[in-house]
């Protein structure tokens, strides 16, 4: 019996082929469509992955760990400076609570007026150990300098809009000022050493400095820092939550004050921190979406976007496919009426219809998703430069599309599915027509 | 007061000027022996031992700050040093939106007051003084060989007079305004003609020409300290912008022991 089926759906599927075959002209224009639907699909999907890698990537270097602990300290109920005491202790709680940790990284934190020659700015700062956080230097693109003489004490690195805001280039002179955790202002003179490529917004006012010199700027002792970044192995970043629950649980039973559960980033609790009537420590613990949350909307915005184009294209085929069945039966309407007569089951006639339209639709989309890929892995070859505009949001100065091989499978199925779908109801009809009636057409 | 002066009628600023547009006309010195190490780390010493005053020192500064597309300013600051342990204080006294302001520096801390807001800011060696193209080390006691390593670059004609120009760089560790400075020294006198300074990126900074030197006798040297009584600074960077510094009233005997204190500059607004 199983050898008779296989024999039958051979058959079925030749006989599919060389109908498609036999109207290669209408097979050729509606596989070239759904071709061409298919690779739109991988590209989009592709933009949308790349966007959100690039955006996890360059906030997971730049500016957050996957978990932060991070918090306040208040000399005064109403001076808040984001700075962690005795962080030691923090990070050997944070070692016993987190076994999914990959490694951490402990980083200070700042907001300071940047003056140079010929402008200021207010920036970010970030007090970074450079030797021991390797994959900054894989994440920046250096336009000039070179980041191992970040090492040294009283040195920057500035993203090239900032220094061009500036004015500056490697080997001039900053003075950063800023006011210290008890309210007095102080400076520190510092030397550009590297200019990295632009990383989009977080790149926009965020820059770094040796962590010593951060200290040496806010008047902090070597116990503090501003956050401990913490790298979660790959295949927890899933479950980021509950470990940031449990971290949360380990630090409050430890003894430390903690923040109430807060999805925003650092910077924009600065208000309601100073406001509350308390001082000295609090811990903070927050997730990497939760100190990007300002620009997730992008993320989403572009996810709206993709998901409009998407079923417009979706509805692009099925119309396609529909109107160009209409017409086949129409075409073949003696035909259908021939091999009813001579025996075929109504059955038998949609599956057919049906057949073709998958065989031709599993083709199409075959084609569709290497053409996808070809593209995408050619743009990303390309290095194709993006306007500084759109670099903003897109967090990288070249277009990256990341295209999976799950997406590859994706696609070809749902658009396979969707081709069978929309062949459907012509099959019915076609399926449903009298053999009498069908063999007397003339059209 | 047993007071010689010296004046330096610099009517060559013009070719001073011009020297400085045309530099290639000025070098002669390379048909000179280059200086050894030591001997250029001794003129600096001579430079630097000149302008010593081993004592305290006090003296008014009139700041005429010219800026592009800007009305001129002219601050009139009364300044304060000791030489034993560097401490250093300008009080601004006028213009009147200016008056009570003024730079503290003591233990190699520069603290700024503003009177307005009644708080003080660290500032670094960078800081323009009262927003003009002066730095604080313009009113400090010389303390080049201290500071700097020289290199030898030989002589030029500054105008009539023959300097021998060095080539400073920052020692490690040195809170400096500038990290790179070219010096031109006048070979005769050991004054300083005329500076150039530049951040580590090679970009020229600022211009400095030392139109005149004055001596005064001091009585904590037991001698003569050279200061110059008129310095033009040429901004490099907003070319349109310089400061005419001009330092009157110099009076290098001891001043009280606790006029070098916060609260002394702070009842000085009050």
């Amino acid at each position: 019996m199983p050898s008779q089926a296989g024999s039958k759906l051979f058959v079925d599927l030749t006989i599919a082929f060389r109908n498609l075959v036999q109207h290669r002209r209408r097979t050729l224009f509606l596989g070239l469509a759904i071709a061409a639907v298919t690779a739109l699909l991988v590209l989009l999907t592709g933009l949308s992955t790349g966007v959100r890698e690039t955006m996890i990537d360059t906030a997971t270097t730049l500016s957050t760990g996957h978990v932060n602990v991070g918090g306040f300290y208040k000399v005064t109920a109403g001076q808040a400076a984001p700075v962690v005491t005795d962080y030691k202790k923090v990070l050997e709680i944070a070692k016993t609570a987190v076994p999914e940790m990959a490694f951490a990284v402990q980083r200070g934190r700042g907001w300071a007026k940047v003056v140079s020659d010929t402008g200021s700015m207010q920036l970010g700062i970030t007090g970074i150990d450079i030797k021991s956080e390797p994959k900054v230097a894989q994440a920046l693109q250096l336009v000039s300098g070179n980041l191992n003489d970040l090492a040294q004490p009283g040195t920057m690195l500035l993203f090239d809009n900032q220094s061009e805001k500036l004015g500056v280039k490697v080997g001039d002179a900053i003075t950063i000022s800023a006011p210290t955790t008890r309210g007095t202002n102080n400076t520190i003179d510092v030397r550009v050493v590297a200019i990295a490529h632009s990383l989009g917004m977080l790149s926009t006012w965020n820059s770094f400095i040796p962590i010593e010199s951060l200290r040496a700027l806010y008047q902090l002792n070597q116990g503090s820092t501003g956050v401990i970044q913490i790298m979660l192995k790959r295949k927890d970043v899933d479950h980021i939550p509950a470990i940031a629950g449990r971290l949360r649980l380990a630090l409050d039973q430890a003894g430390y004050r903690m923040m109430e559960p807060d999805p925003r980033a650092f910077w924009m609790k600065f208000q309601s921190v100073s406001r509350e009537d308390w001082t000295g420590q609090k811990l903070d613990v927050t997730s990497w979406e939760d100190e990007i949350s300002f620009m997730t909307w992008t993320l989403q915005a572009l996810q709206v976007l993709s998901t409009v184009l998407i079923v417009i294209l979706v509805a692009i085929i099925i119309i396609g496919i529909m109107n160009t069945m209409w017409i086949a039966i129409r075409e073949r309407t003696r035909e259908i009426g021939t091999l009813r007569a001579i025996g075929m089951h109504r059955r038998e006639v949609l599956w057919m219809f049906l057949l073709e339209s998958i065989m031709l639709g599993f083709g199409a989309t075959i084609g569709g998703v290497i053409a996808g890929a070809a593209i995408a892995a050619g743009l990303n070859a390309a290095h194709v430069p993006v306007p500084t505009g759109l670099q903003f949001f897109l967090m990288s100065p070249h277009l990256h599309l990341s295209v999976h091989g799950s997406l590859l499978v994706q696609s070809v199925l749902i658009i396979t599915l969707v081709t069978a779908v929309a062949a459907f109801y012509p099959s019915m009809k076609a399926a449903r027509l009298q053999p009498v009636d069908a063999m007397s057409h003339f059209g | 007061m047993n007071q010689q002066t010296k004046r330096w009628t610099f009517a060559a600023l013009a070719a001073v000027t011009t020297l400085n547009l045309f530099p290639g006309a000025g070098p002669a010195g390379r048909a000179f022996a280059a200086l050894t190490n030591t001997q250029m780390v001794d003129l600096l010493k001579m430079v630097d031992d000149r302008q010593k005053n081993n004592g305290d020192w006090r003296a008014q500064a009139y700041l005429e700050q010219k800026e592009k597309d800007k009305v001129d300013t002219v601050y009139q600051t009364e300044y304060f040093r000791r030489s034993s342990d560097q401490k250093f204080m300008i009080l601004f006294t006028a213009p009147k939106s200016s008056a009570g302001q003024g730079y503290l520096r003591i233990d190699k801390n520069l603290w700024f007051y503003d009177p307005s807001v009644g708080k003080w800011e660290r500032r670094t060696e960078r800081e323009r003084i009262g927003g003009t193209n002066s730095r604080r080390s313009d009113f400090d006691e010389s303390r080049l060989a201290e500071e700097y390593d020289p290199t030898d670059e030989g002589e030029e004609k500054l105008g009539v007079y023959t300097a021998q120009k060095l080539k400073l760089t920052g020692k490690s560790g040195q809170d400096l305004a500038f990290p790179i400075v070219h010096l031109w020294v006048d070979k005769e006198s050991k004054n300083i003609l005329k500076r150039q300074e530049y951040a580590l990126s090679g970009r020229l900074l600022r211009t400095s020409y030392y139109t005149k030197w004055k001596k005064i006798y001091s009585p904590s040297k037991k001698g003569d300290t050279w200061y110059p009584e008129e310095i033009r600074f040429y901004d490099e960077v907003e070319k349109a912008n310089q400061t005419l510094v001009l330092i009157k009233a110099v009076d290098p005997n001891a001043l009280p022991q606790n006029l070098f204190t916060k609260a002394w500059l702070e009842s000085k607004s009050r």
